[in-house]
């Protein structure tokens, strides 16, 4: 009798798996658009976990105080997003940026090669232009104005939309950009015959889709999900844990609530220890584009998406330098703070500031906040954000190494505490 | 405010409370004033603790844990027979049969030292169990009350302590070196 109870009650189990897992993977392919949202979500309620229980009041209900503490975070995101969004270009500045970056690279680009008169042939200059030559030519491919595009910018510095027309010094470099040639040119043509200029084409230009309105409203409801997933975890007190390990055997009981208990620690020190180190770097940065002139809100901006980015090993600093090199290049009137330094070398600086905070983070930043929270062997960091990148693009980058931090202690975990309870 | 208006004022909320609160969740709070342990907790604080505790229900003859595996919870038996045993080569030995209101395993509530003892339910034993992180957990968001629980627990080992060198002064003949 008990023997068929405990077939019957197998079978139940293992059919019961089947299908919720069946179900599961139906649901997660159907409703992907909602697996980002959520992951956000439960990061953010993890991250500020510490945070809700150490500012507990005795006498305020529990929900109460979640919801504070959320109005609390949501105020200072949206003060942050909205100083940072000040920065973020809009249509007019983008196309200013691309025609100042054009211009100001293909000046330091012939400052570099140039030969005065009075010197003898300079060595190096042949062999800069045989090197950077093919790759300046691809630059100036990737930032030339389409034709549409040439002709917003003109309106633009004629005052489109009531706005202020763009700066007479932007236009002079748009003509000038105008000018720019090939610094490769292919041998080819039989002697005698003249060779037409040939100006730097525009990089093949994809056809502009559609905007996917639908597509982008459920985007936006997708990730309405996320400040909800952060209030109704923050006011679970445990229960949504206490039905999971409900549903475990009693064979596991232990066991489960060991590893649970484990993974839950290691996932939200690394998390926090993250979310500080990113904050390090972020201030890091932003006070030395301060100390080099750049201006403080474009200073706070670069430091907060520099910072953010550094959750993404490798990868995070060399996007933090292209953003920061970006603007050193087109930057002008720049005064330095620190005595001394000439602003003509900006990018220099630039450089010489994010490999100081690269630095800084690897060797203060990380051991001191991470210490050895979770040793993931390099090797292993550059495939998971690789796989990641092909995954889920700069979300899966992003999400990589606190994915593989949770499968390594969870499986790490899990065997000892196995073995640890004689299971296997 | 007149002391009588305090203690009606202290009654009605009371009295709301307990209306908020669902029948079984009433029926474990009164189980656990019963509960040596925990008989120091005002009815706040055993909801505090009830909330943290995991009902177990376990078949007849199924361990509930076994000697030499690491300790994690403390357990409390709601209704059924659960006998303590020992293994050593070739026998059993039953140290104890415990029943309803009893507990066991509570040195899992200080450190996972390997349980000294198998338990296995005689029964269809429910339990209640309690976990050392969630006691910890306790120490931060209820200090009182997570303070009394570990006052218990510390009285219960110097008991334990007292009682095994009174077993070992009357097996020790006189002149030899006493315990404690």
């Amino acid at each position: 009798m008990e023997r068929e109870r405990k077939a019957r009650r197998k079978v139940f189990y293992l059919t019961f798996v089947a299908l919720a897992l069946i179900v599961g993977g139906f649901l997660i392919w159907k409703l992907s658009i909602l697996i980002l949202p959520i992951i956000v979500g439960a990061l953010l309620a993890i991250v500020f976990r510490p945070v809700k229980e150490r500012f507990r009041v005795r006498w305020l209900p529990h929900q109460i105080q979640v919801l504070c503490s959320f109005a609390a975070i949501g105020l200072v995101l949206f003060f942050a997003f909205n100083t940072l969004r000040k920065h973020i270009p809009d249509e007019e500045q983008k196309l200013e940026f691309k025609v100042r970056l054009k211009y100001k690279l293909n000046e330091k680009y012939r400052q570099l090669v140039a030969k005065p008169a009075e010197e003898k042939s300079n060595a190096l200059a042949p062999l800069i232009q045989k090197e950077l030559g093919p790759l300046m030519d691809k630059f100036n491919q990737l930032l030339e104005l389409s034709p549409e595009e040439r002709d917003l910018f003109l309106r633009y510095a004629a005052g489109h939309t009531g706005k202020p027309p763009i700066q007479s010094k932007f236009v002079d470099y748009f003509r000038a950009n105008q000018r720019t040639r090939k610094y490769v040119i292919p041998e080819e043509a039989p002697t005698g015959a003249t060779q037409p200029t040939r100006t730097v084409a525009p990089a093949p230009v994809e056809p502009v889709a559609a905007t996917d309105e639908t597509s982008f409203e459920n985007k936006l409801s997708a990730w309405m999900l996320a400040p909800l997933i952060f209030i109704f975890l923050g006011f679970d007190h445990g229960q949504i844990r206490r039905f999971f390990i409900g549903l475990v055997p009693n064979r596991y009981f232990e066991l489960s609530l060991t590893v649970v208990d484990r993974l839950d620690d290691a996932i939200g020190k690394y998390l926090r220890g993250t979310f500080i180190e990113c904050f390090l770097v972020g201030v890091t940065l932003t006070l030395g584009l301060i100390l080099l002139g750049i201006p403080a809100g474009m200073a706070v901006a670069i430091g907060v998406v520099s910072g953010l980015l550094n959750a993404i090993p490798f990868v995070g600093t060399a996007i933090a330098l292209v953003i920061g090199l970006g603007y050193a290049l087109v930057a002008e009137n720049i005064r330095p703070l620190i005595p001394g330094l000439n602003p003509n070398d900006l990018a220099l600086y630039v450089v010489i500031l994010v490999v100081i905070t690269h630095v800084l983070d690897d060797v203060v930043f990380q051991p001191f906040v991470l210490g050895s929270a979770v040793n993931i062997h390099p090797l292993v960091v550059v495939i998971a954000i690789i796989s990641g990148s092909l995954i889920m693009g700069l979300w899966g980058m992003l999400f990589a190494i606190p994915a593989v931090v949770v499968l390594k202690t969870a499986v790490a975990t899990f065997f000892k505490e196995l073995k640890d309870y004689r299971i296997i | 405010m007149s002391v009588r208006n305090l203690a009606a004022d202290k009654l009605l909320w009371e009295t709301l409370g307990r209306w908020k609160r669902s029948s079984p969740e009433l029926d474990r709070i009164q189980f656990l004033k019963t509960v040596p342990f925990f008989d120091r907790l005002s009815n706040r604080q055993l909801k505090s603790v009830s909330d943290i505790m995991f009902e177990r229900t376990y078949d007849a003859d199924e361990s509930i844990f076994e000697e030499g595996q690491p300790g994690a919870a403390l357990f409390l038996i709601l209704d059924g027979k659960v006998a303590v045993e020992i293994f050593r080569e070739t026998s059993t030995t039953r140290l104890a049969v415990l029943e309803k209101g009893a507990f066991f395993g509570e040195m899992a509530l200080l450190d996972d030292t390997p349980r000294s003892a198998t338990a296995r339910a005689l029964e269809r034993t429910r339990t209640l169990a309690l976990y050392r992180n969630d006691l910890r957990g306790l120490v931060h968001r209820d200090a009182k009350t997570a303070c009394r629980i570990y006052r218990s627990l510390a009285g219960m080992i110097a008991d334990r302590l007292r009682l095994t060198n009174e077993l070992v002064q009357m097996k020790t003949p006189p002149g030899d070196v006493e315990l404690g």
